[in-house]
């Protein structure tokens, strides 16, 4: 059986369209130019805006941010010291509690990549809020991350400080 | 379809999947990571911060002190500890890749049984199940037990094994692994106690000599104390003033000190005693140097024959003659008898001569000068007893006649080691039970009944005496720096909980666990480095100093040097000089050692500095004998000695005498691990069972060897281009090419 002509040029029109449909999809997936990204999906529905309400202090969770290169996330024992005694009918905290013997697996929100070297001690002891790179994480629900930490981001404000020059040095993160 | 695929259209389908594919590959750079936080966090751990832990190194006898970098509860990296007398912040190639021997992935993870010996059909088993297997067996064996150490037993292990043997009648433990004979550690102390009247290991003081006269001894390989003598050859090199020391190399094969050396002499195997006698005796005949000198020459030496020692070395009485000037002229000079020598038949008279040579120098405890190791302070510190070749011979007779019930063996592996002529393999036959506590099984633990792994070094409790020590005696710690791994227990503590259960052996180890022991010994030293006062406190500054010390050197007046004439006799070999022409050398890389460093994929793959060979064995032949015997680089030869053969490639090497060929030691397991096993041959399968007339040694190196072609090749894996390097020796004007 043989396609007539005709029809051929149809099908070619109608492959080619879904194509441009296809690739552009593609590309939109690839490059996402937007500034806060998809939210990954937690295991246990994280309210930051609750905790902060409920006057706890950011460091009381990630101590590490005043003395280590790294915040940290708060150990399973952290979360349950409180919780033994806090809220404990919510069915939230009762997915805590399966957790009581091994680690919950946190989704990561905002993360560098490993060619870069970051320090939370020093940007805290320069006198930087969290909020400033981490948006006002005490108001969100669900937590995002609200800036892409791309140079461009870290350069804005190392670019605007006294010693921008040193600061500026591609050996200050890239080492 | 009557038309089939035309050119146009393949291109165009092709096109269009290869896009595709690019497309769908290429992902987005951000992929959610998953955070596992601590359950519970570990006590002084930060996140994101580094903790280090000291403990001591457990790779060789040296015992150095190191550091460990734990990140979030891991080990990562391992360092010298810059606190540590011995190695002040240094360390070797050994010690940095002791980390992978706590991740290796065949270590063993509970205790195994094993239904046929040799069979490797291991079969796991509870804890509790091994223990009561061990302790019935151990309480019926009584004074029919037997312990075997290598020669990097912790003190306080070789403490229990002593202590637990005495109680139950048996013999003390043996203490021999291959370590202890390619080192040369008995006949240094043969040495030192007719010189000195010492039993100690010689400490040489590179640092403040000016010129110095190596007879085989690899200062910057595998020796006594590697790392502290490569810190002190440093010194050596760049003194105040711009002087720089002199270097006199004497050794069949260019080793990695002799290539550093301002003289290299390709002396005859052997001879190295002689040489040191014949110079010795031209500084008295001669009157070289100063009186005092002269004079001890004089009372050190009988007539010598120098034109024979000429002959037998290979080295002009010319040259022998300006040697023994520069040593009698030279201010501060120093004569290093080496590990080479240990293997020689005359090893005792040998080390002896070359140490009489620091007499007639007058240099014994002076700067720049040799001195002995420290003695241990008085408290209830053990270093483990090397054992001699009687010992071993001793012991594997015991084993043929059916006198030991159950061999318990930590840390050797003779079943790879031992010359085969030495009859362990039957004599192990002959005892009823036989427990390895090897971490990961190696050729002896095929043998074994029972394996009970200890833990890894740095999951372990202990001590180590370092020895040699420079000045001061040193005590390392040993302390877990991460979470066990695996459930496993150390050997200490099975060990104290055989104790518990017999009557005579809890009296002698009254002690819960091994950390109760060393708490109770640590506490009975001296006041040393660290300060403090009271159990609790000096054990933690053990533990964190690294070890004790004292604040201050101790150093001993020297003792008076004995006077009385030497002799060397002439070296002898295995083998008839006309079926068996070449001597043979074998010696241990700073890589892979004598054997248990082929476990450890950084040393195996890390390229050996004088052939830049890695995970084999070579048999290294000099240019001229290999054109002779029609054979070039990696065409596998057949080396058989009168006790064994063996095959493999050649590498042309022109830094060694063309009657001597030179086997590096360490490859060729059977087990030991996928890093080890089936890599190269073991060219202890060469070795006879003879010891030298003390005993004490073997004759590894007093063997003639034939080499035949085989017809095949093994292509070698370099890392430089081999015509390359050989450019290199002809430049620096080494004669041969």
């Amino acid at each position: 059986m043989r396609i007539p002509a005709r029809s051929i040029s149809v099908w070619r029109l109608l492959a080619a369209a879904a194509g441009i449909v296809v690739t552009s999809a593609v590309f939109l997936l690839i490059f996402p130019w937007q500034k806060a990204e998809a939210v990954p999906r937690q295991l246990i529905p994280f309210p930051h805006v609750r905790m902060v309400n409920a006057g706890i202090p950011c460091l009381f969770c990630h101590p590490g941010a005043t003395k280590s290169p790294t915040a940290g996330i708060p150990s399973v024992d952290r979360c349950i010291g409180c919780h033994k005694t806090i809220a404990t009918s919510s069915p939230l905290i009762g997915r805590l509690f399966a957790y009581f013997d091994q680690p919950i697996p946190w989704q990561r929100i905002n993360q560098l990549p490993r060619f870069v070297h970051f320090s939370h001690e020093v940007h805290v002891a320069r006198g930087l809020n969290c909020e400033t790179c981490h948006g006002d994480v005490g108001k969100m629900d669900v937590t995002v991350a609200v800036y892409r930490f791309n140079m461009g981001f870290c350069l804005d404000c190392h670019a605007k400080q006294p010693n921008a020059q040193q600061l500026k040095d591609c050996g200050i993160c890239h080492y | 379809m009557s038309h089939g695929l035309t050119r146009r259209t393949f291109l165009k389908l092709s096109l269009a999947g290869a896009t595709t594919a690019v497309l769908t590959g290429c992902q987005s750079p951000r992929r959610w990571v998953t955070l596992e936080p601590y359950v519970t966090p570990p006590e002084q751990q930060v996140s994101g911060n580094d903790t280090w832990y000291a403990t001591t190194c457990r790779q060789c006898p040296a015992a150095c002190g190191v550091i460990v970098r734990i990140m979030n509860g891991r080990a990562i990296k391992i360092e010298g500890n810059p606190r540590h007398p011995i190695n002040q912040g240094k360390l070797c190639a050994h010690g940095q890749a002791s980390l992978q021997m706590l991740y290796h992935p065949d270590r063993l993870r509970s205790p195994i049984r094993q239904s046929q010996r040799g069979s490797r059909a291991f079969s796991p088993l509870t804890w509790e199940e091994a223990l009561n297997t061990l302790f019935a067996r151990v309480q019926a064996a009584g004074a029919n037990l037997a312990v075997w150490c290598g020669s990097t037993v912790p003190g306080h292990l070789y403490d229990i094994f002593q202590r637990f043997s005495k109680a139950m009648g048996a013999g003390a433990p043996i203490v021999y692994d291959a370590d202890i004979q390619l080192r040369n550690y008995h006949a240094l102390r043969s040495a030192d106690q007719t010189l000195f009247g010492a039993n100690a290991l010689p400490v040489y003081d590179l640092s403040h000599a000016d010129l110095i006269y190596s007879f085989g001894a690899d200062i910057f390989g595998p020796w006594l104390s590697d790392v502290r003598y490569g810190i002190e050859y440093g010194r050596f090199r760049t003194q105040p003033l711009g002087f720089r020391g002199y270097t006199v190399q004497f050794e069949p094969r260019l080793s990695m000190t002799g290539s550093r050396a301002d003289t290299w002499y390709a002396v005859r195997p052997g001879s190295e005693g002689l040489i040191a006698l014949a110079i010795a005796r031209l500084i008295a005949d001669q009157n070289l140097g100063s009186a005092e000198r002269v004079a001890r020459a004089k009372a050190l030496t009988a007539a010598v024959d120098v034109n024979a020692v000429a002959a037998t070395s290979s080295i002009a009485v010319d040259d022998l003659v300006n040697l023994a000037r520069r040593f009698a002229m030279a201010q501060r000079p120093l004569a290093i008898p080496g590990a080479a020598l240990a293997g020689q038949a005359n090893a005792v008279d040998a080390t002896t001569a070359v140490q009489a040579l620091n007499v007639v120098a007058g240099n014994f405890g002076q700067p720049g000068g040799l001195s002995l190791s420290q003695p241990l302070p008085d408290a209830p510190i053990v270093d483990p007893v090397m054992s001699t070749m009687v010992d071993v011979q001793r012991l594997i007779e015991r084993m043929h006649t059916g006198q030991v019930q159950v061999l318990l063996i930590y840390g050797a592996n003779p079943a790879y080691d031992l010359p085969v002529q030495l009859g362990f393999a039957q004599a192990i036959a002959n005892v009823p039970f036989v427990v390895s506590f090897a971490p990961i099984v190696d050729e002896t633990a095929a043998f074994a009944d029972l394996i009970l792994p200890d833990r890894t070094p740095l999951e372990s409790w202990g001590y180590r005496v370092a020895s040699p020590n420079f000045g001061v005696p040193v005590v390392g710690s040993l302390q877990p720096v991460v979470q066990p791994l695996y459930d496993l227990r150390s050997t200490a503590d099975v060990m104290l909980m055989m104790a518990r259960g017999l009557p005579d052996a809890a009296q002698a180890l009254p002690y819960a666990d091994e950390v109760a022991m060393l708490k109770d010994v640590i506490s009975k030293l001296p006041p040393g480095s660290g300060g403090g006062s009271g159990a609790d406190v000096l054990f933690a500054r053990f533990q964190q100093y690294g070890g004790w010390w004292p604040a201050t050197s101790t150093a001993t007046p020297p003792a008076t040097a004995s006077a009385k004439a030497l002799s060397v006799t002439p070296p002898t070999f295995q083998g008839n000089e006309e079926d068996y022409p070449f001597f043979l050398n074998l010696y241990m890389t700073i890589l892979v050692g004598s054997g248990q460093g082929a476990a450890l994929p950084w040393l195996q793959g890390s390229p050996e500095p004088m052939t830049s060979i890695s995970w084999q064995t070579w048999v290294q032949i000099h240019p001229d004998t290999a054109a002779k015997l029609g054979v070039t680089d990696h065409d596998v030869v057949r080396i058989t000695s009168p006790h064994g053969v063996i095959e493999a490639p050649v590498y042309l090497y022109p830094g060694l005498r063309p009657d001597t060929i030179a086997i590096p030691v360490g490859q060729g397991h059977t087990d030991l691990g996928r890093y080890a096993r089936n890599f190269g041959v073991n060219p202890f399968r060469l070795l006879g069972a003879t010891a030298e007339a003390s005993g004490a040694n073997l004759q590894w190196a007093a063997v003639r060897v034939k080499v035949e072609p085989t017809g095949k090749k093994e292509t070698l894996a370099t890392f430089e281009y081999i015509p390359g390097i050989r450019q290199g020796f002809v430049n620096k004007g080494v004669p041969g090419e």
